[in-house]
């Protein structure tokens, strides 16, 4: 427990000094503004564009609030989380090239704690942002389009925040495994677009798939919960509970690939 | 919505879009070793809208 602490002190001390603290929640919000924006002043943009004919008249249905918010989460989806990705690809694997490694690797090191710190950390930066950026993204929508019930927004990035908690263990996971960093990106990002195709292929019946949960917490907004949220929920917190074990694992196991 | 409400709701992205891009800039004006040659990343954060310095702040800083 006291090195989890300390190790929790040198990621936070780390995330500051590389900034992430910083432009992580930026372009989290900067994402939310964007989507709520460019969709009100479309009808303006195409017309300075200036590619349509003479006298073309277009009928936009204009988004309920609900569906921009949804439009919100899908810039996450793809964006938000290639960001987090890469942000936080090198957390493991950066650091045994970058030499920090050695300076913890000779002492008595837990490696849960190791691994628990980071995905703390990450964890904690990648949900403010997320929070942050939903927020923001919600002012526009209101402000734009109308009004949604604060609470089921709550509602809805309280499920979602679960999705990203099991995507940042995933993240330190293929970062514990990969030799470098770049590779560590690579295995997350592929890795994130294959099991979303799967599930979108074959994963009609898998209800308590934890891919589903974004998907669920978009449903917060029109109705109640799907009946399958709490077993989805269930199922992706015994994959970080399986990913941690994984994770400290592999940390373990690639000590020896440390640079001096 | 009439102007002054429009021109209000567009100055924060203006402003996010402004503080990401001199945040990137000073960072890479005292960065003594970035990951490539510091006038292309200058050129990068300048001209490519909200992506060129993400992309300098993940990819051009070295010690990540």
């Amino acid at each position: 427990m006291k090195q989890f602490l300390l190790l929790l002190r040198k990621e936070q001390l780390e995330n500051i000094r590389n900034y992430k603290i910083y432009w992580i929640p930026a372009i989290f919000i900067l994402l939310g503004i964007v989507e709520p924006t460019t969709n009100y002043f479309l009808p303006q943009i195409l017309e300075s564009s200036g590619s349509l004919p003479e006298g073309a008249v277009f009928e936009m249905p204009t988004p309920t609030p609900e569906q921009m918010l949804a439009a919100i989460m899908e810039q996450f989806q793809t964006i938000g989380i290639a960001v987090l990705i890469l942000a936080y690809m090198g957390t493991i694997a950066g650091e045994r090239k970058s030499g920090t490694a050695t300076l913890l690797y000779v002492r008595p090191l837990s490696f849960k704690a190791y691994f628990l710190s980071k995905w703390t950390t990450a964890s904690v930066i990648s949900l403010v942002s997320v929070w942050l950026g939903f927020l923001a993204g919600y002012y526009y929508t209101f402000l734009f389009f109308g009004e949604v019930e604060l609470i089921k927004v709550f509602q809805m990035v309280g499920t979602y925040s679960m999705w990203v908690l099991v995507v940042m263990a995933f993240v330190l996971v293929a970062s514990a495994i990969a030799p470098n960093s770049g590779f560590a990106a690579a295995i997350a990002l592929g890795t994130y677009l294959l099991i979303q195709l799967i599930d979108g292929l074959f994963g009609s019946n898998w209800t308590f798939s934890p891919v589903k949960i974004p998907q669920y917490g978009v449903e917060w907004l029109t109705g109640s919960a799907n009946s399958s949220l709490w077993g989805a929920i269930g199922i992706a917190v015994l994959l970080i509970i399986f990913l941690f074990a994984v994770g400290s694992w592999a940390a373990k196991k690639n000590k020896a690939k440390t640079k001096v | 919505m009439d102007q002054t409400t429009m021109i209000m709701a567009l100055v924060p992205i203006f402003l996010i879009q402004l503080a990401l891009m001199i945040f990137a800039l000073v960072d890479l004006v005292k960065n003594p070793n970035p990951n490539g040659p510091k006038w292309m990343w200058g050129i990068v954060i300048v001209v490519i809208n909200l992506i060129g310095p993400i992309l300098y702040l993940v990819i051009g800083r070295k010690n990540y």
